[in-house]
């Protein structure tokens, strides 16, 4: 691809519509997490007593560092983001395997502390508190790693191809949509989970 | 897509304002949760519409006096058509099966899975000629 087709293909007068699509659909995503921050706070405002036994056997500051790590993850991505807008397909991959790791340290992370709680005696089913955790920090979690199987597909399809096209740019781009989303989720849930005690 | 982005942002208003209002008129929770992040569902989509209005300036559709011709020619790229979408189909179907009945048929379910919107996903990308877009 010439540098005059990229410049132009770059700076289009209308928003890309792969692009928009996405933020639509992670709009969506936002009323899925609804229903499960509206589970939350509902189970602990019913409950009180048990929350505050509850969140005692939380570890809140290796949650801290887990989470600090995907925040930054989000810086990384946004770094892979910018080098493949500049068409630099090869400080994309280093940045985008990065977050990839740095992902899949933190999904590595809810493993172990899950882990943890079950020894504790913390099971989903033990009583309301255990289900929303789990449920909670459970389905967020999925999402980490569907993002992370989706930046795995675009690293791939970055080695695969001879060319790295525009189309390719606008999957990085949107991937990084996603993971910021998720990250987001995570502050919020984290707050709600680990800070509100 | 100025006045797209405003509308969005109007709702967001909406919402918010309408979230607090229920709070303090009932003090009850799903309700407001749900009616607060319906404002972010709207304010995510305005922030996107009027931040990427303001990356990419205004387009023909902002302006009075635009001609049909002044939009950007290039609309994406779309397939013509794809047998993809059906392996897909099918291991969601094996997927929600095996959560039913066998654990095992999840594990299958998410192999044909990622064999198939990996096959979607480079179906555009192979051979010896490359999409332009």
């Amino acid at each position: 691809m010439s540098a005059a087709t990229f410049q132009q293909s770059t700076h289009p007068t209308r928003a890309s519509k792969t692009a928009v699509g996405t933020v639509v659909w992670l709009a969506s995503e936002l009323m899925f997490f609804a229903g499960l921050f509206a589970m939350f706070f509902t189970a602990r405002s019913v409950s009180p007593e048990l929350w505050a036994e509850r969140t005692e056997l939380l570890n809140v500051p290796f949650a801290a560092v887990n989470t600090t790590i995907l925040v930054l993850s989000s810086v990384t991505a946004q770094l892979g983001v910018f080098a493949a807008e500049r068409g630099d397909v090869r400080v994309f991959r280093n940045w985008t395997l990065l977050t990839f790791l740095m992902g899949a340290y933190f999904v590595a992370g809810q493993v172990y502390e899950y882990a943890e709680l079950v020894h504790k005696g913390l099971l989903i089913s033990t009583d309301p508190y255990g289900s929303v955790f789990y449920a909670t920090t459970g389905f967020h979690a999925l999402h980490v790693t569907g993002g992370l199987i989706a930046f795995l597909y675009v690293l791939i399809r970055s080695y695969q191809t001879t060319r790295f096209t525009h189309g390719q740019v606008t999957s990085a781009v949107v991937v990084s949509y996603y993971w910021h989303f998720v990250d987001v989720v995570w502050i919020a849930l984290f707050a709600a989970i680990y800070l509100l005690k | 897509m100025k006045p797209g982005g405003i509308l969005y942002m109007l709702g967001a208003l909406f919402y918010f304002v309408l979230g607090v209002v229920y709070w303090f008129w009932t003090g009850e929770i799903v309700g407001t949760v749900g009616i607060t992040l319906t404002g972010g569902l709207a304010l995510l989509t305005g922030f996107y519409i009027l931040f990427t209005l303001r990356r990419i300036g205004p387009g023909p559709d902002d302006l009075d006096d635009a001609e049909i011709a002044d939009a950007d020619p290039d609309f994406g790229f779309f397939s013509p058509g794809s047998w993809w979408p059906l392996p897909v189909a099918i291991a969601a179907a094996l997927i929600a099966l095996g959560l039913v009945f066998a654990v095992w048929l999840v594990i299958i379910g998410l192999g044909v899975l990622f064999i198939s919107i990996y096959g979607l996903m480079s179906e555009y990308y192979r051979g010896p000629r490359l999409p332009e877009a």
